[in-house]
């Protein structure tokens, strides 16, 4: 055994520094966020409870029932119900989304041209029981006024998802998710 | 009138133990959590100040299961053994001057008798459980006992020889010519074995190996639940506080400070018993638990000849000195 060897069983050098270690990091603020009282902000572009985007103009759904959305749906949930709106066009009758078959890919979200469905950013609504977790239209349209109405619905969509029918200019750091032609 | 004097000492020497016992587990929670940055017990009360106070309600109410197959007469008294031999050395601790329950002349003696005398409720606990993880929690406990005993009674012959006395508060008094009021510096070889063999004593980790959680679960007290399990948690608390006040009370020279404090006078023991706290919850946050050959080795090879070794050199000063 070398020298320095000796002095470090002697000494117990090791478990020194350990000890060293657990009474410094003692002293440091501790990590923990007291979940229920600490809420941590959501992310930008957070995947959260599902919402039915107003067009602020008429008051009404901006929804086209083209159905695209249900046909990129990796879980297939999305089920949509169209009838002849009162100008001629097709309207979304029934618009429903099984929640719990939901992956929060967000997919339809990127599927959709004109940004009629949303992910918000709310994401505490268990339940005990299954209906409450199966969204209706009018469910979705509450969930878009409680969660996003106001400046918070236009800037999701200014900031980080693009609906194709809509010209918004991409801003400095933009993440892309899918790169505009031209 | 002498009795009645004797009995109300007793009942608040076990009083303020009980509450430091209680407010030891929180204190435990609290500086674990911080050294791994976490917070700790923080939901009851502000900052989770009344979290002793829940946990015994808790285990309180909790329903006593005592396993079919289980020796139940040896079942019931194991966690009262366990309780009792450590409640009773607190009767020999000198808290402050002239304040023992009994100041008696083979304090130390006494003390060793009933820490040797606790392993008896861990044993039977396990033994007594029917179930092979108590079993073995036992079997482990006695072997590590039965070792570190006698490096701990080796530890404490180098302060007998040095104070003349096996009265702990003669032992107290003894020190006050000594530097910092202390024995430390002469048998700081005499202090590192009573700390290391004292952790093996009250089973708290590294050498943790009775109740070892990755292995066998809970060790002796698997099978226990309820009031029963608060007692060997209590028995484990008193121990450590035991084994803290033995060590301050000749090594650190009791109840004198570098200072005198006014109006309380256990106020140096006590600064003194939980730093020594402190250090078992220090070393439980920082080094994993030893190998059992490992535990032995230490325990036979190394402590016990680190002892002797104490022992004589402290003879020889002595006989040199005169």
């Amino acid at each position: 055994m070398k020298f320095k060897e000796i002095v470090k069983t002697v000494f117990f050098t090791e478990i020194l520094k350990g000890m060293a270690l657990t009474f410094k990091s003692m002293l440091t603020h501790a990590v923990t966020r007291q979940y229920p009282e600490e809420k941590r902000p959501a992310f930008p572009g957070f995947r959260g409870l599902h919402a039915f985007a107003i067009e602020p103009s008429t008051g009404k759904e901006k929804c086209i029932a083209c159905g695209l959305c249900a046909a990129v749906c990796p879980s297939k949930c999305i089920y949509i119900y169209t009838k002849e709106g009162e100008d001629g066009r097709k309207v979304p009758e029934k618009y429903e989304i099984e929640i719990l078959r939901c992956i929060y890919c967000a997919f339809c979200v990127e599927a959709c041209p004109v940004g009629a469905i949303v992910l918000t950013e709310h994401f505490e609504y268990s339940d005990y029981s299954k209906e409450a977790l199966y969204m209706t239209k009018e469910k979705l349209i509450s969930n878009w006024n409680k969660y996003m109405a106001g400046e918070k619905g236009k800037q999701y969509f200014e900031k980080f998802w693009h609906p194709t029918l809509n010209d918004y200019r991409e801003y400095e750091g933009q993440p892309v998710f899918r790169k505009k032609e031209g | 009138m002498n009795i009645v004097f004797i009995v109300i000492k007793i009942a608040i020497v076990v009083g303020i133990v009980m509450a430091h016992v209680a407010y030891a587990t929180y204190f435990e929670r609290k500086a674990i959590g911080h050294m791994q940055v976490r917070l700790g017990p923080m939901r009851v009360g502000p900052h989770g100040i009344l979290q002793p106070i829940a946990d015994f309600v808790k285990l309180f109410f909790k329903e006593d299961i005592i396993p079919a197959q289980a020796d139940k007469p040896i079942f019931y008294i194991a966690p009262v053994i366990a309780v009792f031999a450590t409640m009773s050395s607190l009767a020999v601790i000198p808290f402050f001057e002239g304040f023992a329950i009994a100041n008696i002349n083979i304090g130390l003696l006494f003390i060793f008798a009933m820490s040797s005398l606790g392993a008896y409720g861990i044993v039977l606990a396990g033994w007594s459980s029917n179930s092979k993880y108590s079993f073995l929690g036992g079997l482990r406990s006695s072997a590590q006992v039965i070792s570190y005993e006698i490096a701990m009674g080796l530890s404490l012959v180098g302060v007998m020889m040095m104070a003349g006395s096996l009265n702990l508060s003669d032992i107290v008094k003894a020190q006050s010519a000594y530097p910092l009021k202390m024995y430390l510096i002469p048998q700081f070889l005499g202090f590192f074995v009573f700390l290391v063999s004292a952790v093996a004593e009250t089973n708290r980790t590294p050498f943790d190996l009775p109740e070892a959680e990755s292995e066998i679960v809970a060790g002796y007290f698997v099978e226990y639940s309820g009031m029963r399990f608060a007692l060997f948690y209590a028995a484990e608390y008193i121990g450590m506080i035991i084994m803290s006040s033995i060590a301050t009370v000749c090594f650190l020279g009791g109840w004198n400070g570098p200072f005198e404090i006014p109006y309380i006078p256990f106020a140096w023991f006590a600064v003194k018993v939980y730093v020594l706290i402190f250090f078992y919850y220090w070393i439980r946050a920082t080094v994993p638990r030893y190998r059992y050959d490992q535990l032995m080795a230490i325990g036979w090879k190394v402590l016990i000849p680190l002892a002797l070794l104490n022992i004589v050199i402290t003879g020889f000063i002595k006989v040199m000195r005169g």
